[in-house]
């Protein structure tokens, strides 16, 4: 970035890298679906000019020379295409270039993303464009080349006649600032500017308007204007002066008969007004993702900070409520405002939550790009479609489940669907499909990709897991979902696996490893010959649970209210042991699993008798169980951090904790996991 | 109670900071670490235990408000243990997004050693700890063991079987 | 201070004009993101001064700017235009634009356009 640019800060370079991805996305949205209808409208037309021509202005702006250049001569293009109305267009021909501009410009952008010189070199592709121009030129020949919308008004502008004897005759030379630009527009200006105080003008250079070298020699020798005028030297020298960008200043009064200022005519400029200039009615533009409503950016830091805040102001308000200090006190009035400052931070919770959510769509939407290359390079003609676009998910997801998702798609593509010839032998529709869907179950949110390819071969999968060492486990007691789960194994993929587009270095394993970064779990189910469905379940970030305390020795862990069903205090007559020894309590009639909390984590406790301690009945999806622990210390919204990252090389996930919970005390309690503790101990 | 000695290392520009290092002791050996992996130091804190890790990770801690594993580099390079007190620091370290805090003895100071000071590790493999050392710098005021922070962190326990030489 | 208007249909442009002119003393009343809204605005707010970009939706700076004209005949218009649009920039001095103002500019070029208005 260059830094002698006086100009920008990091709030407008921000705002253009985020207008221009828009752009960018918007562009490919309507190029995907020219493509797909195979027609481009006059709409598509106008609409992609339009954003050539705002990218030109701001990338100019922004001293990103390439990018400007490069828009610069798409909008020539384009322009061009309405103005003479050239329908026959090489649409192939025509989408390559923008789609290679496209990924030349969010390179570019990435690339000032990560604080890199956009070094780019936009050279080829402008020429590439240039030269499709230009035999669209050829082919259309334009003798009436309609460079703008000049209507048949003429209007005399200077038309003052007339020399009185008060009239004073003058020779000025103008010149404007070095880089005013469109001298000549200057020098127009100027004139109009002067209109009520002069009259038989003549100048030089006498053509403004079609000479293309008007504004050089503006530029090197200066505008010369000869006219009659009733004011005085001092007046029509500030009148002058006062010109927008005027330089300098030449003024000479001369006699009338001496007037001469060329060889040439003097010439009474003879101007066109136009009737109506500018572009066409603004396109309707369907595919506008989201523009001009009322919204607002914010910096995703800022979003970050106060949900931290939030969290903190959680913890606070425990310390506050439950404080020791005021145990065992009367206080009415104060468990009254209590109570509505729970409630209001509860809203508060709920709104910064919500601020963070973003619809899925757009995410969904990058597919369609992704499945348009690959069916190009493939040759497959696979058809995708998006489902539950407005989902919401956490910002931070959303960030982290692109390139999983682009992963799983290329995959299933890759290795999924068959060929054409291979499908219609199998009876099925020559064009394959995936599908995209999301959903909130309440807790969590559910992605899923559905292929309806050739399916996994349980047999491949055993025999390639074999050979690279991987199996834990006899084949034969493995269910299909735990043969699938295998290729998530990092040294699944072996060499002749990965094809360009679905494994260089972005293997299965790297795809679970963040989905599970983010809290989440994926599964695979799948038919040979039918298909395949991949089902990534993601949970709402509840970075604030209510969770309730209980004590295990000198532990202190947190279970979360929503799992909990009872919380009683065992009676002899109700233990019983199951056939395997395992404890179990019997409550209205039915038997309930009973988990030592001491045993799960290794930790010594004074309470080995179980009329000693406390049962916590909790219960998941499939089963419910009871948990054995010490005590129950009480109920307490508690921030939710996830296990840290370095621990994921350990099984702490798989010994029965969640998550790390912040106490009011700034004391850390594990979270229980109360479906991997069932999985593991019952 | 160990009183909470923060002190903020600044990160600077990586250039900058090329042949800086952090050093430590641990009993009579000096270690040091590269300090661009370096984000802070702490005194000891209270530190809450995890199940199912090897007996060098002790824990993790609340530092605040984010939860940071903590590794007592005496353990992870079969020492002799010792009592935590009012000098044992939590080195704060950060490579790939991933943060963890070393329990030392105590930290010294910044030196910078320059890349013809540094030698390759030694060749024998005695020492538990040699595993993880990257180089040997020499500086004004001795011989400084250069640890490989990545080395340190993303060891896996299955690993070391078939890597100790006796 | 002078009281400013920005239309013009790109957010990038009306954020750094605005950021150009508040640094130099000038108080922006309004933005617009078309021509009609702003014929619109500066009916509400009777700016001193008017930055219009020439090309935009709904309607272009040149209509804008037309009908500005006709609210207020002495209205300032500045139009903000790109280098190859010298037809448009005619025009719109014709209709009435005080002056003109090619993109890319820097600051100290705004500045001084719009001091001579």
């Amino acid at each position: 970035m260059t830094e002698d640019f006086n100009n920008y800060s990091e709030p407008m370079l921000e705002m253009f890298m985020f207008e221009t991805n828009q752009s960018m996305e918007q562009l490919e949205e309507i190029l995907l679906n020219i493509e797909s209808n195979s027609k481009i409208t006059d709409d598509d037309i106008n609409e992609i000019f339009r954003i050539m021509h705002t990218i030109k202005g701001s990338s100019s702006m922004m001293m990103f020379g390439n990018i400007s250049k490069l828009t610069h001569s798409l909008e020539d293009l384009f322009y061009f295409i309405r103005e003479n109305k050239v329908y026959s267009l090489d649409l192939t021909k025509l989408s390559d270039l923008v789609f290679s501009t496209i990924d030349f410009i969010s390179l570019e952008i990435s690339k000032i993303e990560k604080g890199e010189e956009p070094d780019g070199d936009e050279g080829s592709l402008t020429s590439q464009i240039k030269d499709y121009l230009n035999s669209l030129k050829e082919d259309n020949p334009t003798g009436e080349i309609i460079l703008s919308e000049d209507e048949n008004q003429h209007e005399n502008f200077i038309s003052k006649e007339g020399i009185t004897e008060n009239s004073i005759k003058y020779i000025a030379k103008i010149f404007f600032q070095e880089d005013c630009k469109m001298e000549n527009m200057r020098a127009f200006t100027l004139l109009r500017d002067m209109e009520e105080y002069i009259s038989d003008v003549s100048h030089i250079p006498e053509d403004l308007f079609d000479d293309n070298d008007a504004s050089e020699k503006i530029a090197k020798e200066g505008f010369s204007i000869s006219f009659v005028s009733e004011e005085n030297y001092e007046k029509v020298f500030s009148l002058l002066k006062d010109g927008m960008f005027v330089e300098l200043v030449e003024l000479e009064e001369i006699e009338i008969e001496d007037y001469k200022l060329s060889d040439s005519e003097i010439k009474e400029d003879d101007l066109e007004e136009d009737a109506s200039s500018g572009i066409k009615k603004n396109v309707n533009n369907s595919f506008s993702l989201n523009k001009n409503k009322n919204i607002i950016s914010v910096n995703v830091e800022k979003m970050d900070m106060l949900m931290d805040l939030v969290g903190e102001i959680v913890i606070t308000e425990s310390m506050v409520t439950k404080n020791p200090e005021l145990k065992n006190l009367e206080l009415e009035s104060f468990n009254k405002a209590a109570r509505q400052l729970r409630k209001l931070n509860n809203e508060l919770q709920d709104i910064v939550m919500s601020i963070r959510m973003i619809q899925i769509g757009p995410t969904f939407h990058k597919m369609h790009r992704i499945v348009r290359d690959m069916n190009k390079q493939l040759g497959k003609n696979t058809k995708l479609e998006i489902s539950g676009e407005e989902t919401e998910v956490d910002k931070n997801i959303i960030d982290t489940l692109g390139e999983p998702l682009m992963h799983l798609i290329r995959n299933s593509l890759d290795h999924g669907i068959e060929s054409k010839e291979e499908r219609i032998a199998k009876g099925k529709d020559e064009r394959g499909l995936i599908s995209l869907d999301a959903i909130n179950t309440g807790g969590d949110v559910v992605i899923s990709i559905q292929d309806d390819g050739k399916g996994l071969d349980r047999n491949k999968i055993i025999e390639k897991a074999s050979k690279n060492n991987l199996l834990t486990k006899s084949p034969e007691d493995m269910s299909d979902k735990e043969v699938f789960s295998l290729i998530f194994l990092p040294g699944f993929s072996t060499k002749e696996n990965i094809t360009e587009y679905s494994g260089r270095g972005v293997g299965m394993d790297v795809v679970k490893r963040s989905i599970e970064k983010v809290g989440g779990n994926i599964q695979i189910e799948s038919e040979m010959d039918e298909g395949t469905t991949i089902s990534i379940k993601i949970p709402l970030t509840l970075a604030i649970i209510d969770g309730m305390k209980i004590s295990v020795g000198e532990s202190i862990f947190t279970v979360p209210t929503t799992t909990i069903k009872e919380s009683f205090k065992a009676r002899k007559e109700d233990l019983i042991k199951d056939a395997s020894d395992n404890e179990m309590i019997m409550i209205r009639g039915d038997a309930y699993p009973v988990v030592r909390l001491h045993d799960v984590f290794n930790l010594k406790s004074e309470t080995e008798d179980i009329m000693e301690g406390i049962l916590v009945m909790v219960e998941t999806e499939e089963t419910s169980y009871c948990l054995f622990a010490d005590e129950i210390l009480g109920e307490q919204q508690v921030v939710v951090k996830p296990i840290p990252g370095y621990l994921r090389q350990y099984k702490v996930k798989d010994s029965g904790v969640a998550g790390c919970a912040i106490l009011g005390n700034a004391d850390i309690s594990l979270i229980l996991d109360i479906s991997g503790i069932a999985n593991e101990y019952i | 109670m160990a009183k909470n000695n923060i002190e903020k290392v600044e990160i600077q520009e990586e250039d900058t900071q090329k042949g800086r290092f952090l050093t430590f002791k641990l009993g009579d050996e000096v270690f040091s670490l590269e300090i661009k992996y370096v984000t802070e130091i702490v005194g000891i804190q209270p530190i809450t235990k995890i199940p199912e890790v090897p007996d060098y990770v002790k824990g993790i801690i609340n530092l605040r408000g984010k939860i940071i594993p903590v590794v007592d580099v005496r353990i992870k390079f079969k020492k002799e243990p010792i009592a935590y007190d009012e000098r044992t620091c939590i080195i704060v370290v950060d490579i790939e997004d991933m943060s963890v805090g070393l329990i030392v003895d105590n930290v010294s100071e910044v030196v910078t050693i320059k890349e013809e000071n540094i030698a390759p590790p030694p060749s024998y493999k005695t020492g538990f700890q040699n595993r993880y050392i990257k180089g040997i710098g020499k500086s004004k005021d001795g011989v400084k063991l250069l640890l490989d922070c990545n080395k340190l962190l993303t060891d896996e326990e299955k690993q070391e079987i078939s890597d100790i030489e006796i | 201070m002078k009281k400013v208007l920005i239309v013009d249909d790109a957010a990038f442009m009306r954020h750094t004009i605005k950021a150009m002119l508040e640094k130099n003393g000038f108080e922006i009343v309004g933005e617009a993101e078309n021509g009609t809204i702003g014929v619109e605005r500066y009916r509400e707010l009777s700016p001193d001064i008017v930055t219009m970009d020439i090309t935009m939706p709904e309607k272009d700076g040149i209509e804008a700017l037309k009908d500005i004209r006709k609210i207020d005949s002495n209205a300032k218009v500045l139009m903000v235009s790109a280098m190859g649009q010298e037809k448009l920039v005619k025009n719109s001095i014709i209709a009435g634009a005080k002056g003109f103002i090619v993109k890319p500019f820097k600051e100290d070029k705004l500045v001084e356009a719009l001091s001579k208005l």
